[in-house]
């Protein structure tokens, strides 16, 4: 960058750059992250606090809006169904999806594009155009309001995820270890068992995750297809907007518990999930 | 091809069944409006008549342009400063990531609270400095503007992941060869790093555009498409039309267009990243 004879003046207007750099990026940080912590802190308030402004920074957390959510049945059964509906829904597309991208890793088919195109149109289609026929054939056959009406719809995005991010991540896994199992006699159902899949326990961790965080995050699907009996926690919370008035202290308490595993499993795999995120615009 | 199977039953059956409907007056109170094609084009005529489908495409295009601008333009700022390998910066690239795995129905909320007259800390904020406190949700001129606000929180890390992946993978001779002709930072950031990123710019672009038709939980739950229609884009338009009115038929035309509009920017999006991968 510099000749030698000038380069301390430089290092040093570097450093001073750094520092500059270091308060943008925290200034950033704060603002990104400030309507995510405000409804956190808002949730630990009393109902009078949190409408209390100038809003009180220092404050005596209280737990008493999730105790009274957590003694809300209705609340409790919403957030069951969700995660019966996204752990279904996991298990399934892994034990689908992870063998079949195993198959089209290995066979060295050209399915690259059209898994990518599934992908695509899955993610961009509208939702609407897909929840007019769900909808339709659903009440047909007696589907909706029910827990595998909902696993169904989110096996059509999930599917395609899973074997998107598993196909990459098995073409990444040696061979050799795999050639040395057939020579030895072992099957392909075995090499795949007892081979690749104890060595893909980061790709799997992370795949399963993001098909939870699809499958749990989805509000709308749940609100045309699901009524009381399946109704999902996404669905269930905007209820409490209805009646007389506004529950906050339920709202923002419900709130958090929702996004509660969200946020926790993407910072346990954060290194992965951007791999996942932009799945279909980005190679690999 | 059992994969190209699949992708038939669930992407293009669905998409034909849709198209199917779109073409009968069906009513969900009326059963026997099921599978009437005697006027196959009744419902397109009707949107060609209809001012409420009208002002939802404008809706929709002021909503689509406003969050994908803002958001190339946060996520090009935020990508080039974070674009260095340290610790502390993945750290806080993880931390950037948050509003985009959210549910959206949560970020929803916290927006709702932040723009709710009675507990808004900005109109707290704004009341400070003696500057006037808006009842941003009702208001008719920046209702929309607060679901742009929201939407652009929500999805500016998609555009960074993108632009910083791009900004990773960049070659390093071109840079090299305009710091030795002499250029500036600004200089070489402009001639030389924008126009390397131009395809990953206008490719996060397509993708934000076809993907912003799902803003759909931040306007049920902030504005409900109101006040007025004034925050009712097209497929809100079309959720009402069928799930609340019961006009699936007319609701499927609606979605048919919308989902027209999705591939042909898909299609565009496919043809770019074709001519990417020869150039690689």
């Amino acid at each position: 960058m510099t000749s030698p004879s000038t380069r301390p003046r430089p290092r040093r207007r570097g450093r001073w750059l750094d520092l500059l750099l270091i308060a943008v990026i925290l200034l950033l940080v704060g603002i990104a992250m400030f309507p995510f912590l405000w409804i956190v802190q808002m949730s630990l308030k009393t109902q009078l606090e949190a409408f209390t402004m100038p809003p009180k920074l220092i404050f005596l957390p209280t737990f008493e809006n999730y105790v009274s959510l957590l003694q809300d049945n209705s609340f409790l059964h919403t957030f069951a169904n969700s995660t019966l509906a996204s752990t279904i829904t996991v298990v399934l597309s892994m034990v689908i999806g992870v063998p079949a991208a195993y198959v089209l890793s290995r066979s060295q088919t050209k399915a690259d594009s059209s898994i990518a195109l599934w992908v695509l149109t899955t993610r961009m289609a509208p939702p609407i155009a897909f929840a007019i026929p769900f909808f339709l054939i659903f009440q047909k056959i007696g589907l909706i309001d029910t827990i595998q009406g909902l696993v169904l719809v989110y096996l059509t995005f999930n599917l395609s995820l899973v074997m998107w991010m598993m196909r990459t991540f098995f073409d990444g896994l040696p061979l050799s270890l795999e050639e040395a199992a057939w020579i030895d006699g072992a099957n392909i159902p075995q090499t795949f068992l007892r081979i690749a899949l104890p060595l893909s326990v980061p790709g799997l961790a992370t795949t399963a995750i993001f098909c939870f965080l699809l499958a749990w995050n989805d509000f709308f699907f749940a609100l045309i297809l699901t009524r009381s009996a399946t109704m999902t926690a996404p669905v269930g919370i905007v209820n409490f907007m209805n009646y007389e008035g506004w529950a906050w202290g339920k709202i923002t308490a419900g709130s958090v518990l929702i996004m509660l595993p969200v946020v926790a499993f993407s910072l346990l795999v954060r290194k992965y999930l951007i791999r996942g995120l932009t799945a279909g615009a980005i190679k690999g | 091809m059992p994969a190209l199977l699949i992708l038939f039953v669930v992407t293009i059956a669905p998409s034909l069944f849709l198209v199917a409907t779109s073409l009968t007056p069906l009513d969900l109170s009326r059963p026997a409006t099921w599978w009437d094609f005697r006027d196959p084009l009744v419902n397109y005529r009707s949107l060609l008549r209809d001012d409420l489908f009208a002002s939802s495409v404008w809706v929709q295009v002021y909503l689509s342009v406003a969050t994908v601008g803002f958001q190339l333009l946060a996520g090009l700022v935020i990508a080039v400063i974070l674009n260095r390998r340290t610790r502390f910066l993945e750290a806080v690239r993880a931390i950037f990531v948050i509003p985009m795995v959210l549910p959206p129905v949560v970020v929803a909320i916290i927006w709702k609270v932040l723009f709710t007259p009675d507990v808004s800390v900005i109109n707290w904020a704004l009341g400070l400095v003696h500057l006037p406190q808006p009842s941003w949700l009702t208001d008719p001129h920046l209702a929309l503007w607060t679901i742009i606000i929201a939407d652009v929180w929500e999805w500016f890390p998609f555009t960074m992941l993108m632009i910083l992946a791009a900004l990773q993978m960049m070659p390093d001779e071109p840079l090299e060869a305009a710091r030795i002709d002499g250029a500036g930072a600004w200089q070489t950031f402009f001639y030389v790093v924008l126009p390397l990123l131009r395809p990953v710019i206008v490719l996060a672009a397509l993708f934000r555009l076809i993907e912003s038709v799902k803003a759909f939980p931040l306007i049920f739950i902030m504005t409900s498409g109101g006040p007025g229609v004034t925050t009712q884009p097209t497929n809100y338009y079309a959720y009402l039309q069928g799930f609340s009115y019961n006009f699936i038929g007319y609701s499927s035309a609606i979605s048919v267009i919308v989902l027209a509009f999705s591939f042909l920017l898909s299609w565009l999006i496919i043809r770019m990243a074709g001519t990417r991968m020869q150039l690689d």
